[in-house]
């Protein structure tokens, strides 16, 4: 025996050893592990929603919501028609916001309940602008009614459930995306009219807190323009206790470089609620206009000379006074990814939008150029950077962070990704309903499936050690070596077993096999021609090896591809794929090798029985 | 042991032209079956009806399940909840969907009996379930209700829907749930309540992104696949082997419709599986005929294809066969759900042991000869 040999052995040995320790928790039930290795290795393979049950959660979609979106989005489309037919907006140009407003002083449009939008005409002329076939063109609008100057447009009734659907559907897929980025944890997730319940395996705590917070963010990323023209602030009179009034300068568009604006801030425990609760009951006065918003945000980026800037790590919140429009949705959003400030060294998250989200990027800064434009990310202002120039190739970043301690805003921007990459939520989600399920299969289907697999598995090993003699016995050590990796690879990776997981593994390795039945047909092959044991193996693997590595590589190829593109169940099935072949490329062709070389070296054996 | 001893050369390309004719044909109908009759879609794509029911005293989950098994319902899903022994989600395929003629009906009944009020929607849930209905005026649930009844429609309750500027409301019709809990009572007596405490239609579990999903992530992989078999081997390989696991994909999908077995997400793992296995299948003799190709360079590649695959029958039937012993217990201990799986393994191991030999191989002849022009 040479030293490489018992080198690859000790390798061989340590990684059952180790593979045996990842998976010892796991298998607790039947063979007992002692403490140290449970708390070493926590990881542990979780039974699916058929096998144990687990929990279910159930959301109800705000469908209204997608509905006042949808009117919105027709509303912006109205004033920027109308702004080109009366000339102030040019044709196929990109409107400024000095445009939109010219065109709002001769034709402003309020919205009206969830659906519906009124037009006051300022100039009664102008109502002609509006004929039936622009309203007709959208097809999903309708003139309700016209008097005088002021015309009422709604969303068409049997255009509503049509919407809600599909809002329904985009959430449902949203929050499968989302609990898919998870990891291996096959949850099912389904639509029932306009909820969504979502099953997760298992009686972990934890992880079932960590699913609830990824779902029921919205993720809803949008960006919308600061209105520094407005005196809004300025004129609030009885602040309650707590707020104050600040005023910063900053840019108003290319025309006002420098204006001073004000803005309302809060500090100290329970500054949040106290802005928030000021701000709703500001909403609920007939004061508040209706095309406007006046979000929150953490107070950090205070101005260099600011006596107001708070204290480190001490809460402190403020607000943006907006023009009420989202300009962009997360929609649009293609790629996302967590980095750090070169000179600050705080996390940002990167995002790239798509094709269309950068276009409508480049266009919503070339219209604001010079002027603030909040990042709001669910309700919340994330950042407020000023438009410097207008920003095409669909780059963009969020800074986040303030006041809170660097871990907890680096695994806020973790989670962010998560949720940008998944898509956010159309609508919003409200959890209505929560209970703990049984397993969807009944003990005995369970028993079953366990009773198939060791079948199917004792087959093999039969098969193999009949028909191969001493190779089809070392074909079964390698196989039962590759058992014992994809299951504490499952563990590694808390993958979930499900009974159609328990089927995957009987056939990975009934598939498995064949790197062995291929050396082995080899091996026969070269002793036929009347080679010695030892170079008959040392042929027989090296012919094979080429067979079996193309094969291995490609189907990883396509297992690769298959988790890259697939989703859900897909995405679970590639993972499991790719374990598979890594696991039995070492054991079907590394481990059978050296215990080969183990009886062909060294003179132990003189003949090989290869059946 | 050893069950190929004979060394000859078997013929197998002379079978190339039938072989292929008859592949193309069934390729071509599972295509078609795809549309016309189409799959038979299970649960997980079709959705179906849930509903949630409080026993009055205890029955075990066993029992339960078998019961509604009994009761003719397919593959029915029967789940405790909430550590409370008496409470149970049951889940089957079985929607009450009402047919678009006797919807159309109702709606022209229901319209004729409310009268004056203009109905602004009408909609009978996909489920068929229950009616949204959306009218220009308020109107009390009595009232609708028994202007539905007579439509003919069969009514359990009628509320108010949203906001009450709204004017909508939901009508809950009579369906599959309550069909089953009669059926559950006239079994278990005493322990089933009158009502159940909801039935809901549910949504499939994989919706249309899945399937676009899965499609395209086979198409990528394929594409892929075609990249590399180029590169490492010859360009003439590329193309046979990808045809190869498109026809065993296809003739999997065409088994399912054929049989009018239930399309699952199970089904979607099996078809990816034999993906892999196929081409896996594919490269080995690929790989032999590229070996043998440097040994005998004055063979034509038909007869390397003979003598390669000749070379390797022994390995693809044992491997073949030992494969198929993996998954052979599931056929007797399984669910149902399992046993379909399984099923289409089945077909997609022998379906791609053949195209190995029978497709993959002679269309690389076939490019050879026709578009390489080579002898």
């Amino acid at each position: 025996m040479d030293k490489s040999w018992y080198v690859r052995f000790l390798f061989v040995l340590a990684t059952v050893i180790g593979a045996w320790l990842v998976l010892w928790p796991s298998i607790d039930k039947w063979v007992p592990a002692p403490p140290r290795v449970k708390t070493m290795f926590e990881s542990r393979i979780s039974p699916g929603l058929d096998i144990r049950g687990g929990l279910r959660l159930m959301y109800e979609v705000e469908v209204d919501e997608a509905v006042r979106d949808r009117r919105d989005l027709r509303a912006d489309q109205l004033l920027r028609t109308l702004g080109e037919r009366f000339g102030s907006i040019k044709k196929g140009e990109i409107p400024t916001r000095e445009q939109l407003q010219k065109t709002a002083q001769r034709v402003q449009i309020t919205p009206v309940g969830e659906r519906g939008m009124t037009l006051k005409f300022k100039d009664a002329a102008d109502l002609a602008k509006l004929d039936r076939q622009l309203i007709a063109d959208y097809g999903d609008v309708r003139e309700k009614s016209r008097e005088g100057t002021l015309v009422e447009l709604d969303i068409r009734t049997d255009f509503l459930d049509q919407i809600r659907e599909t809002a329904v559907e985009q959430a449902r897929e949203t929050i499968s995306n989302r609990v898919d980025a998870l990891g291996l944890r096959e949850a099912s997730v389904t639509a029932q009219n306009t909820d969504i319940i979502v099953e997760v395996p298992g009686a972990d705590e934890a992880a079932f807190q960590r699913m609830r917070d990824l779902i029921s963010k919205t993720a809803r990323l949008e960006f919308q323009i600061v209105d520094d023209d407005a005196t809004f602030v300025e004129e609030l009179t009885d602040l309650p206790e707590g707020i104050t009034r600040h005023t910063e300068t900053v840019s108003a568009g290319t025309s006002k470089p420098s204006v001073t604006v004000s803005y309302l801030a809060s500090r100290g425990a329970g500054a949040r609620q106290k802005l928030a609760d000021y701000i709703e009951s500001l909403k609920a006065s007939a004061k508040f206009p209706a095309d406007h918003e006046f979000l929150i945000g953490e107070y950090s980026r205070a101005e260099p000379d600011d006596k107001a800037a708070p204290k480190a790590r001490e809460e402190a919140w403020r607000t943006w006074y907006l023009h009420g429009r989202a300009e962009i949705t997360g929609q649009a959003i293609k790629d996302a990814f967590v980095a750090n400030e070169p000179d600050t060294g705080k996390p940002y998250v990167a995002i790239n939008f798509n094709d269309d989200g950068a276009e409508v990027f480049r266009q919503l800064t070339a219209a604001n150029v010079k002027r603030r434009m909040a990042i709001v990310l669910d309700d919340r202002v994330a950042s407020d950077p000023v438009i410097q120039t207008e920003i095409g190739g669909g780059h963009c970043q969020i800074t986040l962070g303030g006041f809170r301690p660097y871990n907890e805003v680096i695994n806020e921007a973790k989670d962010l990704v998560v949720v940008l990459k998944a898509g956010a939520l159309p609508v919003p989600i409200r959890p209505s309903n929560e209970q703990m399920i049984g397993p969807t299969l009944g003990l005995d289907g369970v028993a079953q499936g366990v009773r198939g697999a060791l079948v199917g598995i004792a087959l093999v090993l039969l098969f193999m050690a009949i028909y191969y003699q001493v190779a089809g016995l070392i074909a079964d050590l390698a196989m039962l070596i590759n058992l014992l990796l994809m299951l504490a690879a499952m563990a590694f990776f808390e993958a979930t077993l499900t009974l159609p997981g328990i089927v995957a593994l009987a056939l990975n390795i009934g598939m498995a096999v064949d790197a062995n039945v291929l050396i082995s047909e080899r091996i026969r092959e070269e002793l036929r021609a009347g080679k010695s044991p030892r170079s008959a193996v040392d042929q027989g693997f090296g012919r094979a090896f080429w067979s079996i590595f193309d094969a291995q590589i490609t189907t990883l190829l396509a297992a690769i591809v298959l988790f890259q593109f697939g989703t859900g169940p897909v995405k679970g099935f590639a993972v499991t794929l790719i374990i598979g072949i890594c696991t039995s490329l070492f054991t079907g062709v590394f481990c059978s090798r050296v215990l080969f070389d183990w009886l062909v070296r060294g003179g132990r054996v003189h003949s090989l029985k290869v059946g | 042991m050893e069950f190929f001893k004979s060394h000859r050369v078997i013929d197998f390309m002379r079978y190339q032209r039938v072989c292929g004719i008859t592949s193309g044909v069934l390729v071509l109908a599972s295509m078609i079956g795809l549309f016309y009759p189409g799959p038979n879609y299970g649960i997980d794509f079709r959705g179906g009806t849930e509903l949630e029911i409080a026993l009055k005293s205890k029955v075990s989950t066993e029992d339960l399940r078998k019961t509604v098994e009994d009761l003719g319902y397919h593959r029915p899903e029967v789940i405790s909840v909430g550590g409370d022994a008496n409470r149970y989600i049951l889940r089957i395929q079985e929607v009450s969907s009402l047919p678009a003629k006797q919807t159309d009906k109702i709606e022209a009944g229901f319209k004729r009996a409310l009268g004056p009020v203009a109905v602004d929607g009408f909609k009978v849930s996909p489920g068929g379930d229950k009616i949204s209905l959306r009218l220009a005026e308020s109107v009390d649930p009595e009232a609708l209700r028994a202007a539905l009844e007579t439509a003919g429609a069969r009514i359990r309750s009628v509320a108010v829907f949203g906001a009450a500027q709204d004017h909508r409301y939901e009508a809950m019709l009579v369906g599959v749930g309550d069909e089953l809990v009669r059926g559950l009572k006239s079994k278990l007596g005493d322990r089933i309540p009158e009502t159940p405490l909801r039935v809901e239609w549910v949504g499939p579990k994989a919706g249309q992104q899945l399937r676009t999903a899965a499609l395209q992530a086979l198409l990528y992989a394929m594409a892929f696949i075609m990249v590399y078999v180029a590169f490492r081997f010859d360009l003439r390989f590329a193309p046979g082997g990808v045809i190869a696991i498109f026809h065993d994909a296809a003739i999997v999908v065409g088994m399912y419709v054929l049989l009018q077995k239930e399309f699952t997400l199970g089904t979607v793992a099996a078809i990816l599986t034999v993906v892999g296995y196929s081409i896996n299948d594919t490269i080995v003799i690929f790989d032999r005929i590229r070996e043998n190709m440097a040994r005998m360079r004055d063979v034509g590649l038909y007869q390397l294809i003979n003598v390669s695959t000749s070379q390797t029958i022994s390995r693809t039937i044992i491997t073949s066969s030992v494969t198929q012993l993996s998954i052979l217990g599931f056929f007797i201990w399984g669910t149902p759900v399992i046993q379909d799986v399984v099923f289409a393994l089945t077909v997609g191991f022998v379906s791609g042991t053949y195209s190995t030999i029978y497709i993959a191989a002679p269309f690389t002849e076939w490019m050879d000869r026709r578009v390489f022009k080579r002898a």
